[in-house]
């Protein structure tokens, strides 16, 4: 009896925290379907009406298609650079022998340990004086490198565990360590290789800070950036602001529900080891 | 043969290396560099004048301190409210519910989505006059919450930011506690309610000690993603009303927007550091206090 | 082995998918690379803010092209805080356009002309140019000497329109309430026995956007002109008179008045202006103090609106005259280090004369620079521009940025009824005596 009843009681806090991480989610979409002046008036989550032109006219009129494609171009870059350098570099701590090679990994990790809050003032120098301000190729950058540390130090504890066998064939068989590393090492760690893929993308698409700091030209922005333009300027446009927000958010929920394993993976092994 | 294969291997870090010291190392540097100096950003040449920003935030800056404490106030709500309502749900979860992976994947859809999201969504639900919340509180018969403005009232603004924080912050510690949980093997308790132990001590005793590690983890991450928080107060307040929702950072964007830029690098610096103590301290606290148990 | 070749296959199918996605992307960035090569070609470029204006501008630029061959481009960047944070970050580098504007305040036009970036333009205003203008948008974008930064005296920007301040009200809400709408109240005793009457006959009387602090400030400097003449207002930021001065905190007070009087529309201390416009073009407050931009925001959101002006009604035992907001101007300044200087001064000079200046007067309810222009002015823009006059003098001084950041988060405070007068004037003092030992 006893038990019965806590595992209701159980169930009902479950339920209810469920409910509240859903229900802003649900109410964003809702919003995003109603008329101007229904979205003031009628409170239900359902709508009258829904207002699939809200989305059209987001896209075009309210420039989030520019904003999400800029958006695409920024985390596929962003992504791409960070796998490319930092595999690269990993790849080099875990297995090459060069000069000053544990400082130098010893410097890498003390960046991701010690904070450095108010770093995008020293980088927005940075950036004007190399002439990348309001650039995307600027933003791009920091991107990358705010993304290094991280990787680099996951990377290299994957590839140390690698058994050596097949790099040892590969090089008695006169292969460069460049494509021992192209075709050996990076296949096999595909798995931390979507790790650092996921959470790469997760954050670049939802970066603000940097957009915000290093971008002028609405042409460039970001969709986090081209939420905050669209709601300064149009504050009580609801609908179309919430469909701005959907836009924004279904791709990010998208790939979250199809790599929610690897997420919650990768975030709890590194948790664990720090 | 050696000589040449091992400097041609600098070729694989250089890429890394190159970026590392020019967009990590050189703004490390420069932001000690700059907050000696005053600059505002237009001029091409800046005024140095040595240790006179350090004084003034430190002595002279009641504005940057309170902020200091915004950000404290939500850090210690966060820790407290939303790191245990992380644990319990781990651990009723962790019990051996049904559909344990749909919880773990609700849960965790808050944290996965951008700031700006969460704070405009969460903007039009505080809306006084339009918003779902003042809706169904006057709908539950709480008419003096009518047109009630939770993000322009001094006395619930800050903590109107710190729910929302909390709401997307919470699948975090969830994760992280939840794993940590599962690690502890069954027999553990197993072989304890063998001996008699009811479930409570069974949670002090066996539990929490061996929880300590993954404590101290959710508490720095924390205690660092709460006082830098940025995003979502310039996506709901802009540090208002009045600049009670200002935290260390957006102090430091607003220094740097009026052409401040050396004076913006020292605040950086001082919240570092303290941000640094923070950290030191608490696992120093919590090293003391796994040797307690 | 399947959930290899499984994901196998995903990995190959994403690699495809982020192939091409490159392929498109790279494709874009050349595209839009050519097209700055099309830039090369123009003579004048010009950065601008006024998304308002867009059209009007483009449309001058092909009119001025038609005529003297010279091909110039506007561009904008907006919102204007963006524009702003761009102008800055072009300043190192040599990245500025040929024409731009800093868009800040004294302060940081002081630091462009200093750093080199502003073109003086005293001898080409000298000769008959700088006739044409308003004296007061022509005075704030020059320097005189003693100003408190040092710089050359002279005139460093071309004003393109003058903007000012008064108190918009509705005709229509002001007749429900048994006032007289051709007789608005010009005595502040008046002005909060009209509110009191708004107030009982169920409208809201009085709304502005004082989520944006510096319009609050705006509404009250008006009375600091009327109660402490121009030498108090310098005398209090030389820091000769405290802001606990029992006048400030009288000044203070007003918007306590106002707010015990129940003028206030509900959240006006968090409101930003576009709200408050709205509800005054609906009909929903009957005062909205507003700029003479107003004009073409009421107009597009209610072009039936009938309103007139009024100014601040004055403080009756006050001794010296009301002076109200404004004399500033949209104006654009010429970068002194571009080879075009001379075309772009020369096609400022044509942007600035009658014909063009009607136009854009005529195109965007502004009131335009140009004094010889205002016959082409509806009656509530050319009483606007009638009370130029009466706008607050150029001071060679500015109140340091952090000071008016706690004085107007100090006025909020006292909107909300969260802070007392005293209070704030106090906290405000605080803050002045910390900036002026911070020195």
């Amino acid at each position: 009896m006893n038990r019965i009843m806590t595992n209701t009681i159980v169930y009902f806090v479950l339920i209810l925290v469920v409910i509240t991480c859903l229900f802003p989610v649900a109410w964003m979409f809702s919003s995003s379907l109603k008329s101007q002046s229904e979205v003031f008036t009628n409170m239900s989550l359902v709508p009258e009406h829904a207002k699939w032109s809200n989305y059209i006219a987001a896209w075009t009129k309210a420039n989030f298609g520019t904003y999400f494609f800029n958006s695409i171009i920024y985390t596929v870059f962003g992504v791409l650079g960070v796998v490319f350098i930092a595999s690269l570099a990993a790849y080099a701590f875990a297995r090459l022998q060069f000069p000053l090679k544990n400082v130098l990994f010893l410097l890498l990790i003390s960046t991701l340990l010690i904070p450095l809050p108010g770093a995008f003032v020293p980088l927005y120098v940075l950036l004007q004086k190399l002439r990348l301000l309001d650039t995307r190729l600027g933003l791009i950058l920091c991107y990358i490198n705010g993304g290094l540390a991280f990787a680099i130090f996951l990377l290299r504890s994957f590839f140390q565990q690698l058994p050596k066998e097949l790099e040892e064939a590969a090089m008695m068989d006169g292969a460069s360590r460049f494509s021992i590393y192209w075709r050996i090492a990076m296949p096999l760690a595909r798995p931390a290789l979507a790790t650092i893929v996921i959470f790469n993308a997760l954050n670049i698409w939802n970066e603000f800070l940097l957009a915000l700091v290093m971008l002028q030209d609405k042409a460039k922005m970001p969709i986090q950036r081209g939420l905050m333009v669209f709601q300064g300027t149009h504050i009580t446009d609801y609908p179309l602001l919430m469909a701005g927000i959907t836009i924004a958010t279904v791709p990010v929920v998208a790939v979250y529900l199809l790599m929610q394993k690897h997420i919650i993976k990768g975030i709890t092994a590194g948790a664990l080891k720090g | 043969m050696h000589n040449r294969s091992r400097i041609s291997n600098l070729l694989f870090i250089l890429p890394a290396l190159a970026m590392f010291c020019v967009f990590s190392v050189y703004p490390f540097v420069k932001t000690f560099q700059l907050s000696a100096f005053q600059w505002d950003g237009v001029s091409k040449s800046m005024q140095f004048v040595g240790l006179n920003n350090y004084k003034d935030v430190l002595f002279n800056n009641p504005n940057f301190w309170y902020s200091m404490g915004a950000a404290g106030y939500i850090t210690l709500l966060a820790l407290i409210i939303q790191n245990a309502l992380a644990l319990l749900l781990a651990v009723l979860v962790d019990r051996g519910v049904k559909a344990q992976n749909f919880f773990r994947t609700t849960f965790f859809l808050p944290p996965v989505l951008s700031f700006i999201v969460v704070a405009l969504v969460w903007k039009w639900i505080y809306d006084p006059n339009y918003g779902i919340l003042n809706f169904g509180l006057t709908g539950l018969g709480m008419i003096q919450f009518q047109g009630f403005g939770w993000l322009s009232e001094a006395k619930t603004a800050l903590t109107g930011v710190a729910v929302v924080h909390m709401w997307k912050g919470f699948g975090w510690g969830f994760i992280i506690l939840l794993a940590g949980l599962q690690g502890i093997p069954r027999e553990l308790y197993e072989s304890a309610s063998i001996d008699g132990a009811s479930v409570w001590q069974q949670f002090k005793r066996i539990t929490v000690p061996l929880m300590i590690p993954t404590f101290v983890v959710v508490s720095i991450l924390t205690i660092l993603g709460s006082m830098q928080i940025f995003d979502l107060i310039y996506g709901m307040t802009r540090g208002g009303p009045a600049g009670l929702t200002h935290v260390p950072i957006t102090r430091i964007y607003e220094y740097m927007n009026n052409g401040e830029f050396g004076y913006a690098t020292t605040m950086a610096v001082v919240f570092g550091l303290v941000l640094l103590i923070v950290s030191l301290v608490q696992i120093n606290v919590s090293r003391r206090a796994s040797q307690k148990i | 082995m399947s959930k290899l070749t499984r994901g196998n296959s995903k990995f190959a199918i994403s690699g495809l998918v982020v192939f091409s996605i490159l392929l498109a992307v790279t494709s874009a960035i050349l595209t839009s690379c050519t097209s700055k090569e099309k830039q090369k070609s123009t003579d004048v470029i010009i950065w601008h803010w006024m998304t308002d204006r867009e059209d009007v501008f483009n449309e001058l630029a092909k009119r001025y092209e038609k005529q003297t061959g010279i091909v110039v481009k506007f561009e904008t960047f907006a919102p204007s805080d963006a524009y702003r944070d761009k102008i800055r970050a072009a300043t190192q580098g040599n990245l500025l356009p040929d024409v731009f504007s800093p868009l800040g305040d004294d302060r940081e036009l002081a630091a462009y002309v200093k750093a080199g970036h502003i073109a003086n333009l005293t001898k080409e205003m000298e000769s008959g140019w700088k006739d044409r203008f308003f004296e007061k948008p022509l005075a704030y974008s020059s320097f005189f000497s003693g100003n408190q930064w040092d710089v050359e005296p002279g005139i460093y920007g071309v004003p393109i329109d003058v903007t000012s301040m008064q108190i918009y009200y509705n005709k229509g809400l002001f007749k429900e309430a048994g006032l007289d709408p051709e007789n608005p109240p010009k005595t502040w005793p008046e002005f909060i026995e009209a509110g009191r009457k708004l107030r009982a006959a169920g409208i809201q009387p009085f709304v502005s956007g004082f989520g944006e602090g510096w319009l609050a400030g705006a509404f009250v400097s008006s009375y600091e002109w009327n109660l402490l003449g121009k030498q108090g207002v310098i005398d209090t930021i030389r820091g000769k008179l405290p802001y606990t001065d029992p006048r400030w905190v009288r000044l203070l007070g007003l918007l306590g008045e106002m707010r015990e009087a129940g003028m206030f529309a509900s959240g006006v201390a968090t409101m930003v202006n576009k709200d408050a416009e709205r509800l005054f073009a609906t009909g929903r407050a009957a005062m909205a103090w507003n700029g003479s931009w107003g004009v073409n925001v009421y107009h597009s959101m209610n072009p039936k609106l009938n309103y007139g002006i009024m100014l601040p009604p004055r403080l009756p035992d006050a001794k010296y005259p009301l002076k109200i907001w404004g004399g500033g101007a949209s104006s654009l300044n010429v970068n002194a280090e571009s080879p075009n200087k001379d075309k772009a001064i020369a096609f400022l000079e044509w942007l600035t004369d009658d014909e063009q200046q009607a136009f854009l007067a005529q195109e965007t309810r502004n009131i335009p620079a140009n004094k010889r222009c205002c016959t082409a002015l509806s009656p509530v823009l050319r009483e606007f521009a009638n009370n130029l006059d009466i706008t607050q003098d150029r001071l060679p001084i500015t109140e340091d940025w952090k000071v008016l950041s706690v004085k107007f988060t100090g006025m909020q405070s006292i909107v909300a009824d969260y802070k007392t007068p005293e209070q704030v004037a106090k906290e405000i003092e605080s803050e002045k005596k910390r900036v002026a030992s911070a020195r």
